[in-house]
């Protein structure tokens, strides 16, 4: 009766793509190709930010640029400190995951209510983006990196081989190492919504009166879910930051936010592989659309965005899944149906 | 049934503003009994049971469990220490399955592999174990209060308050939730709100009447159905077609 994640088919399909993509990718793609795909990696990666927290334990964060950018800067910061990536990889994540939990606890066990949930998360973006853009002068340094204010940050070390500072990888390898943490962190995710935890936040995402008339703890778990979202948002901030070599408050931006919460509503909210696919689709289109100069770029994402949520409410994912499965049981249907009329003239 | 008192309420009141919901309610219940709240709508029923369950933080009185005063305690809290509840409109996860949610309610109290068992055995008690698969979401309302009368059984809790259970059920229906909250009071204590008064005469003893957010009587079912005041406040024509 329980579908285990060892039975979902979607998952293996995804796991082999992803490991195909991974493997084979850098045998037929050019550089121009790899680095842009790269580039839809990590953005993927902070998409199935959003898409778990909101997605599977309802919360609609309007703020997930914070932990994106407290991530890329801490890895700016860490990394350029340290001389190497490992362990400022690792506190990419931990830093905004903490702060992540602190923040949750504030307002979980505060009992905001959504709207307010939304607009604290929008005004922590706005107060970091503020506040980072006012760190330009040379006062404003930790150790050996200047934050640069809106200058960014420039010259941030290329992702090396843990344990050894000197051999970074080349865009193929950063590209395969992407990839891996793509698929790991999809998998953790399926682990953790197929677990006992993550039925609780499908619940607590459907009624919270419900599961907490059950016993359950929402805030503690509310807390958790955030915390492990801020820490993934925070990850591909400094994906995002090795990759380009640069960071500036721009990964603040509410744009950087906003994006976040098109992929996830375009690709299927309540999944994980829908605004990976909608972070593919729509980032690919804004790269044609800017080389078209036809019109303006965002006019015609809007557009298209504005179509999407009128045509397919429930997202991509879940419009093609609904859809597969109607012909499926269209086809069904008419091969039924021949088979009776085959054995009633045979019975004739 | 024991003497002792799973449940004591002293002096408790609910205002919203100027409105008193409860209004300085003394109510004991014995470990084992089954007791029927009854009282016309707005007469403050809901509102208790939300103070006894900490969905509603009471503006004074206190309210003991077993001797503990939980008197402003967190819901899951309250619920941990031994409270069910079936509420009045049905509050479930409206986007999985039957299964799924009798299992996440049987897993509070039991390890996985007796969950899955627990779960079985309750969606069979409570006859819905045709609808395992089905979506909670896409039920009839007689379903859905079946659906969360099981995830309240599957707790195994001490106390177990009971809604308007019957509220749009078929005969059928009723006729099975009347032997399940029978069965339950054998192993626990109930505390059922209901209008419908055959269900109520099918399983009532000891009944008490709210009115104005206070008790107005407390006596045994069939003296609370001949007592005039009371069917002047609510009970009207019902107790004669009742009786």
């Amino acid at each position: 009766m329980e579908k285990t994640l060892a039975k979902d088919i979607g998952f293996w399909v995804m796991l082999g793509i992803g490991l195909a993509v991974m493997f084979i990718g850098p045998m037929v793609w050019g550089l121009f190709e790899i680095m842009q795909i790269t580039q839809y990696v990590v953005l993927s990666v902070y998409a199935l930010s959003l898409a778990y927290i909101w997605g599977f334990g309802g919360i609609l964060s309007f703020g997930q640029a914070a932990f994106f950018g407290l991530g890329a800067y801490t890895f700016a910061v860490a990394s350029i400190n340290i001389g190497e990536t490992t362990v400022p990889f690792a506190l990419s994540f931990l830093l905004p995951a903490a702060f992540g939990a602190a923040l949750g606890y504030f307002m979980f066990y505060g009992r905001l209510s959504d709207v307010y949930l939304g607009v604290v998360t929008m005004v922590v973006t706005l107060i970091f983006w503020k506040l980072i853009n006012h760190t330009a002068g040379p006062e404003y340094s930790i150790g050996a990196a200047r934050l640069g204010g809106f200058n960014g940050i420039p010259s941030i070390p290329i992702l090396n081989v843990p344990g050894d500072a000197k051999a970074w990888l080349d865009p193929a390898q950063m590209f395969q190492a992407f990839m891996g943490i793509l698929i790991i962190v999809y998998l953790c995710l399926r682990l953790i919504i197929a677990s006992d935890f993550g039925r609780v936040s499908v619940g607590i995402r459907e009624n919270e009166t419900r599961a907490s008339l059950l016993g359950y703890d929402i805030r503690r778990h509310k807390v958790i879910i955030f915390a492990i979202g801020s820490g993934i948002a925070g990850m591909s901030g400094a994906m995002w930051a090795t990759y380009q070599t640069f960071i500036d408050p721009n990964a603040f931006s509410m744009e950087m936010s906003a994006k976040a919460l098109v992929w996830v509503m375009a690709g299927g909210v309540g999944t994980l592989a829908g605004p990976i696919l909608a972070v593919i689709l729509l980032q690919w289109l804004s790269l044609k659309l800017g080389t078209m100069h036809i019109l303006n770029n965002y006019f015609i994402l809007g557009a298209i965005l504005m179509g999407l949520v009128l045509l397919l409410p429930r997202g991509l994912l879940p419009s093609l899944r609904l859809l597969a499965e109607r012909l499926w049981h269209l086809g069904r249907q008419k091969m039924d149906a021949s088979a009776a009329s085959r054995k009633a003239t045979s019975d004739v | 049934m024991s003497d002792a008192h799973i449940l004591t309420t002293e002096k408790l009141v609910m205002q919203f503003g100027g409105v008193t919901a409860v209004d300085n309610v003394d109510f004991s219940l014995k470990e084992g009994e089954l007791r029927c709240l009854l009282g016309p709508n707005g007469a403050g029923k809901s509102t208790f049971f939300k103070c006894l369950t900490g969905q509603l933080t009471p503006t004074s009185g206190t309210i003991k469990l077993r001797g503990a005063d939980i008197t402003g305690w967190n819901t899951h809290d309250i619920v941990n220490l031994g409270v069910g509840i079936k509420t009045q409109v049905p509050n479930l996860f409206n986007g999985i399955s039957v299964y799924e949610n009798i299992r996440m309610a049987a897993r509070r109290k039991h390890l996985k592999p007796m969950a899955k068992e627990k779960a079985e055995q309750m969606m069979e008690k409570c006859g819905v174990s045709h609808l395992a698969r089905r979506e909670v979401g896409l039920l009839a309302h007689g379903q859905r209060q079946l659906v969360e009368l099981a995830m309240v059984l599957a707790e195994e809790p001490p106390l177990v308050l009971l809604d308007e259970p019957a509220a749009g059920m078929t005969g059928d229906e009723r006729d099975r939730l009347a032997d399940l909250v029978l069965e339950t009071a054998r192993s626990a204590a109930v505390i059922v709100v209901e209008h419908d008064m055959a269900f109520i005469r099918r399983i009532a003893k000891f009944v008490t009447v709210f009115n104005r957010g206070a008790i107005f009587r407390e006596a045994m079912i069939d003296e609370i159905l001949s007592d005039r005041a009371v069917q002047e406040i609510y009970l009207g024509k019902q107790a004669d077609v009742a009786a």
